[in-house]
């Protein structure tokens, strides 16, 4: 069992390296990348803990996460697009109309 | 930790880093590609082998495919920015450490009321195939495989009307605020 318990540190590692991704970089789409990153390490744990407790109700929510992250890819791509044709870049400093 | 479960681990690890790292939104692409390969095969170790399949076919095939296709289509140039000084990379470093701990703090007190021996046996008993995760969807689970194919479709949809629409082209922003 504790080899296990190490998946959830190796889980927690990817989803602060995505956090700290997310605060650093200014480029939508890499914020896209890192938001997916910390996705996975959530899906990582679902399975870990799915693994540990002997039930497969996690593997199931890894199912639905990976779904609404297809749907997010899709969505979330078209807006960097449709951004960079107004303001010609897809760094969120230059995307700034709304700040006040 | 057996050998290739480190190795997989690391490379994993190691990947994210450089998604976070590199300058070059390619390079940081490819580097998720293989982030998401590694995982894929901690999830085939863990026995979830109908999620390391989906998880290469769907992540690492369709979405990142579709991100290389927007990066490849905006061409975009490295990113530009001032380098990180000692004072930003601390406060980095102290906003990591305190998401790393508040996130797997709780995770590992998880285990601290649960016998250890009873887990081990459910672990044991369990077996997460192909079959069983089917047998799951379509019955318990019905109702949210459906709602869950409405949302692809929901995607797709509002794809399209963001991709049809009539652009208003703002004018570059210039440094500060301007019109006080």
């Amino acid at each position: 069992m504790e080899p296990v318990v190490s998946y959830l540190g190796v889980s927690a590692l990817l989803f602060t390296i995505g956090g700290v991704g997310l605060c650093l970089r200014r480029n939508a789409i890499v914020l896209f990348m890192c938001v997916e990153m910390m996705l996975n390490a959530v899906n990582l744990a679902f399975v870990t803990f799915s693994k540990i407790h002997g039930n497969l109700d996690g593997q199931i929510a890894v199912f639905f996460v990976m779904v609404i992250a297809a749907a997010e890819s899709a969505i979330g791509l078209a807006i960097i697009l449709s951004v960079f044709r107004s303001v010609s870049s897809i760094e969120t400093t230059d995307a700034a109309e709304l700040k006040w | 930790m057996s050998f290739i479960e480190f190795v997989f681990a690391a490379v994993a690890i190691g990947s994210a880093l450089g998604v976070v790292g590199f300058r070059n939104p390619l390079t940081g692409a490819f580097s998720l590609i293989l982030h998401l390969l590694s995982v894929a095969g901690l999830y085939a170790l863990l026995g979830a082998h109908f999620l390391a399949v989906a998880q290469v076919v769907v992540y690492a095939g369709a979405i990142m495919v579709l991100v290389l296709f927007v990066l490849m289509l905006l061409n975009l140039k490295r990113e530009s920015g001032r380098k990180m000084g000692l004072l930003r990379g601390m406060v980095t470093v102290g906003i990591a450490g305190m998401l790393f701990v508040s996130v797997a703090g709780p995770m590992l007190s998880h285990f601290d009321n649960l016998s250890s021996v009873g887990l081990s046996e459910a672990a044991k008993a369990s077996e997460g195939g192909v079959k069983a995760i089917g047998q799951a969807l379509y019955g318990r689970y019905i109702v949210q495989f459906e709602l869950s194919s409405l949302v692809l479709l929901i995607g797709v949809v509002g794809a399209v009307m963001l991709a049809k629409r009539k652009t208003v082209k703002l004018e570059p922003r210039q440094g500060g605020m301007g019109g006080e």
